[in-house]
């Protein structure tokens, strides 16, 4: 590893190789908290998706496969308020927002709402089925080329290093995107446990019928949770178009399901477990990527999701749900 | 209402007068076109035995398998394999290539079969995804994205078969032989067995009915007809891809399936037959700037149909109910002849 | 289990009658769709009998819409020029765009759709190798000669009579960069980020079996999927290795990011370069690319005296310096309408001529050189290096 030629003459030759050894290993550990570093913020971003399907999967059982295509749509929102009406982009970032929390209400209402009462695979194909048609729009409305946003649309600053020691380097745009994700995440966890409607959101996810003899609008509070879930996956595909500066129509099929993997992997329906689930899966694709191999990487995410649900459906933090009653 | 026996088209004289009409297809005047269009319609009966082989299990077990395209690319690689490699004969590839379906549907199907609807659909999601990456990547087995080039055709006799309409006529046989695989299952104990299972799973195992046994059954026997649809396409394609195995050939199919009527095998067949055409039909009728529209409508199909009509076009009901006339015609004929 | 009992063959009788009266009875939703599509089918076919047709098929939507389009572009310009000057023996020239998607079932049904049509006799396409080889039997079963202006993938010309190609193959393209990049860059030190793909993987087999022979060490390879946009894990990696170069064999959607990514990741002084994929404008909305060298098979300065009539009508007609697809494409429909005003509308025939362009006297003379074909329908063809100079695309001062 080392170069090793450990050999007869000691005390010169142990130090240079001493040397070289705490090189190594220095540059083992940078490349290792470099890849760290790299592994956080995509788990953020994972995270702030993730919550969107495991808060939907709490209140209607459903998984929401069009819920990567809200994160897309999203980040061509943002793109387009930036380039075709000039927007500066903070101004697009805060109306994508609220726009996104509009689109996932409308899916429910129109997609969802009408099956509350239908089979659990009449809804999951409906899902499939809505998520073929917004990527095809998009693709229609959008082009398939990838689109990226010019490079002075954020001051310089966000894209040099913030923090670096060595080889390790920490972007403004890596601290901007993790500060976000904490803020909203906690957030989220004051709204689901301070406030009514969280509470009415807990309520439902334990016992739907009950919640609506207690009086809660379940409908009303469902939406609720779309919106909200929508308009974290909005804001995370702003996001990440402005990181990776790539946005085309098919991301969100391959974001959802890894996102849907950390959620399963924290446990679906919590919404803590989404976060956590969201910081590992991100580490693990990227050490994955970077230690065993690339070709793989996305097979990550489907291995970790296979492995959850048939090993530990709970999730790491989630309650038993999965098995047959 | 009850008919009287031999009066109205049943669905099954239907169906053979279709295919009557298939028989004489290569054979009407369409000039240049006759390849195409025989193309389009072998397409069409591929997707036609697919979606027999999909229907087994969310029709006659309520389960979503979303990871159809798996089978359907490890029939084809194990056919493209064992044709280059061992230059073995198509009638013997066909029958490896189901079975080796029907090993890693039982593989896949041992351990997640417990599992509720959306977790196991998630599984067999995650599990083809997992499969087309491995085609993909080890180089050494499939040659990766070199893709597999110079499939021998099949040949009967020790004739090749090389033109579109023999082709077409192996299509149809191959079909022939997977309806009347599933019509018999539908009618014998194993298929009791899995309706039982569909309509109520506590209630079923209250009869004896061993629910994993007979899931992990569907769930082999759809593979080996996914594998069995692969490997017509490696042999009639000459070559194979990677890129020819995504995630959307599961939805496709489930699409047709959805659209004709889970459960129900003339249902099935019909979505096959009206929704694979219609995308070149759309091919030429739009214009090139909503060339993906195409696309598009197989999503709006399956929203529209689970919203407005889930049964499909023919529902399972109405093809038990079409049966139960038959039977009393077969019945009403044979009085007559005593 | 009794199958043709004698109930079971009624039915078939009633079968038979049902089916003759389906096809004679006006009812039925069935015989209507067949009805439309017979129609639909055969009204295409008449619609253009008097024109001649060049079908040029291509990715026109997708990833690789850009590519697809520098091959529309100068096939169409070639069809306007061909039509100005009469026309193929007073007969107009009707180019007709095939999108593939760079799908290899779309190309297959493609070619189908080609191979069936009696008015077709010579196909310009296609550009991806993947397509290429889903459609090439097909092509070869109706014996329809086909001339790619873009796929670069070593096989295809071995595996058809039919096949014939105006660009250089991939295991040239690799060669020739391991040897500029040692004798004209100095690189000693370099890695490969390929993406697992046909292209992109032949390219490095190629440029890695030359490498070895110049001595030219590659530090490590990595892979990426066609749909990743984060390449930061692996690429840290590269950066932990110090290369004086990263290989990108792939295509300029993915490179342009990998680049930005790589810079991001605080790699300097390291150089990029890559073959005929990344040749796109797309490269150049990233300032980070700057010295970023790529080979291809056109460039309008080196090219010639055609060439510069072929750049101003281009540029004229689109606004913009045409790319090497536009410049290949250009050239095979040259050939193609060459070939029928020479022995007329025959399949055979055309191929047989194309075949006979064997040698460098009786090469086609086009705007990206001569082009002559070898008895696979290869053809040798010179490889050019164009950088990125202050945002924009220039030759290299030093050709190899």
């Amino acid at each position: 590893m080392f170069g090793g030629q450990v050999q007869s003459r000691p005390a010169l030759f142990v130090h240079f190789h001493e040397g070289i050894f705490v090189d190594r290993l220095l540059e083992l550990s940078s490349l290792f908290l470099q890849q760290l570093v790299n592994g956080i913020t995509l788990g953020g971003v994972y995270a702030l998706i993730a919550v969107g399907y495991t808060m939907v999967y709490g209140v209607i059982q459903l998984i929401n496969f069009a819920h990567g295509e809200i994160y897309m749509l999203g980040a061509f929102l943002a793109y387009t308020l930036v380039t075709v009406l000039g927007l500066p982009f903070f101004a697009a970032f805060f109306i994508t927002i609220p726009v996104c929390a509009c689109f996932g209400v409308i899916l429910d209402f129109v997609a969802y709402r009408p099956l509350r009462k239908a089979h659990r695979l009449a809804a999951l194909i409906t899902a499939i089925g809505m998520s073929i048609f917004l990527q095809n729009l998009a693709l229609m409305i959008w082009g398939s080329q990838i689109k990226s946003y010019p490079r002075d649309i954020l001051p310089g600053l966000f894209f040099r290093p913030a923090l670096s020691f060595g080889d390790v380097s920490l972007s403004w745009l890596q601290v901007f995107i993790l500060t976000v994700t904490v803020v909203f995440m906690a957030f989220l966890h004051l709204i689901i446990h301070r406030t009514r409607v969280g509470t009415a959101m807990r309520a439902i996810s334990q016992d739907k019928v009950s919640s609506a003899l207690m009086g809660i609008g379940v409908n009303r509070v469902i939406s609720f949770t779309f919106a909200i879930g929508s308009a974290m996956g909005g804001m995370a595909g702003v996001l990440v178009g402005l990181y990776y500066n790539a946005i085309f129509p098919t991301m969100g099929y391959i974001a959802g399901v890894k996102a849907f993997a950390a959620a399963v992997l924290g446990g679906i329906g919590s919404v803590p477990g989404a976060m956590l689930g969201g910081g590992v899966l991100g580490i693990a694709e990227v050490m994955g990527a970077g230690y065993i191999s690339s070709e793989y990487r996305d097979g990550i995410s489907y291995a970790v999701m296979i492995m959850v649900i048939l090993f530990k459906p709970s999730g790491l933090v989630g309650r038993q749900i999965g098995e047959k009653a | 209402m009850i008919k009287s026996p031999g009066a109205g088209i049943t669905h099954r004289s239907m169906f053979l007068g279709l295919l009557f009409l298939a028989l004489l297809l290569p054979w009407l005047p369409m000039g240049g076109f006759t390849n195409y269009v025989l193309r389009i319609i072998t397409t069409a009966v591929l997707y036609m035995i697919l979606a027999l082989g999909l229907n087994i299990v969310p029709g006659f077990t309520g389960l979503l398998d979303l990871g159809y395209v798996g089978f359907y690319g490890i029939g084809a690689y194990t056919a493209g394999l064992l044709a280059i490699h061992y230059d073995l004969s198509f009638w013997i590839i066909i029958p490896l290539a189901a079975l080796n379906g029907a090993l890693w549907g039982i593989l896949l199907g041992a351990p997640t079969l417990r599992l509720t609807g959306d977790y196991f659909a998630i599984v067999t999601f995650g599990f083809s995804e997992l499969v087309v990456l491995v085609l993909r990547n080890e180089l050494w087995l499939t040659r990766g994205p070199m893709g597999l080039p110079g499939i021998s055709p099949p040949s009967l006799f020790g004739h090749n078969l090389v033109h579109d309409w023999e082709f077409f006529y192996l299509a149809l046989f191959l079909l022939m032989i997977i309806l009347l695989v599933v019509t018999r299952l539908e009618n014998s104990r194993l298929g009791r067995a899995w309706f039982a299972i569909r309509e109520d799973e506590i209630a079923a195992q209250c009869c004896g009915i061993n629910l994993i046994r007979y899931k992990v059954m569907a769930f082999a026997i759809s593979a080996s007809i996914g594998g069995l649809g692969g490997a017509f396409y490696a042999k009639w394609f000459k070559f194979i891809h990677p890129d020819m195995f995504k995630f959307w050939e599961s939805i496709l199919v489930l699409c047709l399936i959805v659209f004709g009527g889970m459960g129900s095998i003339s249902g099935t067949m019909l979505g096959a037959l009206l929704l694979i055409p219609l995308s070149e039909i759309l091919r030429m009728v739009l214009p090139q700037s909503l060339f993906n529209a195409r696309y598009l409508i197989y999503g709006l199909v399956l929203v529209l149909m689970m919203r407005f009509r889930p049964m499909g076009l023919i529902p399972f009901e109405r093809a038990q109910a079409d049966k139960a006339l038959r039977a009393r015609r077969r019945l009403a004929a044979q009085e007559k002849e005593e | 289990m009794k199958i043709f009992g004698k109930f079971d063959r009624r039915i078939i009788r009633e079968g038979i009658s049902e089916g003759k009266a389906i096809i004679f009875r006006k009812e039925g939703a069935m015989k209507k769709l067949f009805s439309v599509l017979l129609v639909a089918v055969l009204f295409h076919g008449i619609a253009w009998a008097q024109s001649i047709k060049i079908p040029v098929a291509s990715p026109f939507t997708g990833q690789l819409a850009s590519f697809g389009e520098g091959v529309k572009n100068g096939a169409l310009l070639k069809g306007e020029e061909l039509n100005a000057a009469g026309g193929i023996n007073g007969r107009r020239v009707e180019i007709i765009l095939e999108d593939e998607l760079c799908d290899p079932k779309e190309a297959a049904t493609v070619a189908t759709k080609l191979a069936s049509d009696p008015g077709v006799f010579i196909v310009v396409g296609h550009l991806c190798s993947s397509a290429t080889l889903a459609a090439l039997p097909i092509y070869r079963e109706a014996k329809l000669p086909a001339i790619s202006p873009a796929s670069t993938n070593v096989n295809i010309g071995r595996m058809s009579p039919f096949y014939f190609r105006n660009v250089y193959k991939d295991d040239f393209q690799g060669l020739f960069l391991a040897k500029y990049v040692n004798n004209m860059k100095g690189f000693k030190k370099v890695v490969i980020f390929y993406e697992v793909n046909d292209y992109s993987m032949g390219l490095m087999l190629a440029f890695m079996k030359e490498a070895q022979n110049l001595g030219v060490k590659i530090l490590g390879t990595e892979a990426y999927t066609a749909d990743t946009t984060d390449f930061k894990p692996q690429l840290t990696k590269f950066k932990m290795m110090r290369p004086d170069a990263i290989f990108i064999p792939g295509y300029a959607p993915q490179g342009t990011l990998i680049v930005a990514q790589a810079v991001s990741l605080g790699m300097k002084n390291v150089g990029f370069f890559g073959a005929d994929g990344l040749d796109d404008d797309l490269m150049l909305k990233n300032p980070d690319a700057e010295g970023l060298f790529v080979t291809t098979p056109f460039l309008p300065d080196k090219a010639g005296p055609e060439a510069a009539s072929f750049v101003a009508a281009f540029n004229k007609k689109y606004g913009k310096v045409p790319n090497w697809f536009a410049a290949n494409s250009y050239d095979a429909v040259g050939m193609a309408a060459a070939a029928m005003k020479a022995v007329g509308q025959d399949r055979i025939k055309i191929r047989d001529y194309l075949a006979s362009l064997n040698s460098k006297e009786k090469a086609y003379n086009g705007v990206a050189g001569k082009t002559y074909f070898d008895e696979n329908g290869d053809c040798l063809k010179d490889a050019f290096v164009k950088e990125i100079r202050g945002g924009k695309w220039v030759s290299a001062e030093k050709q190899l």
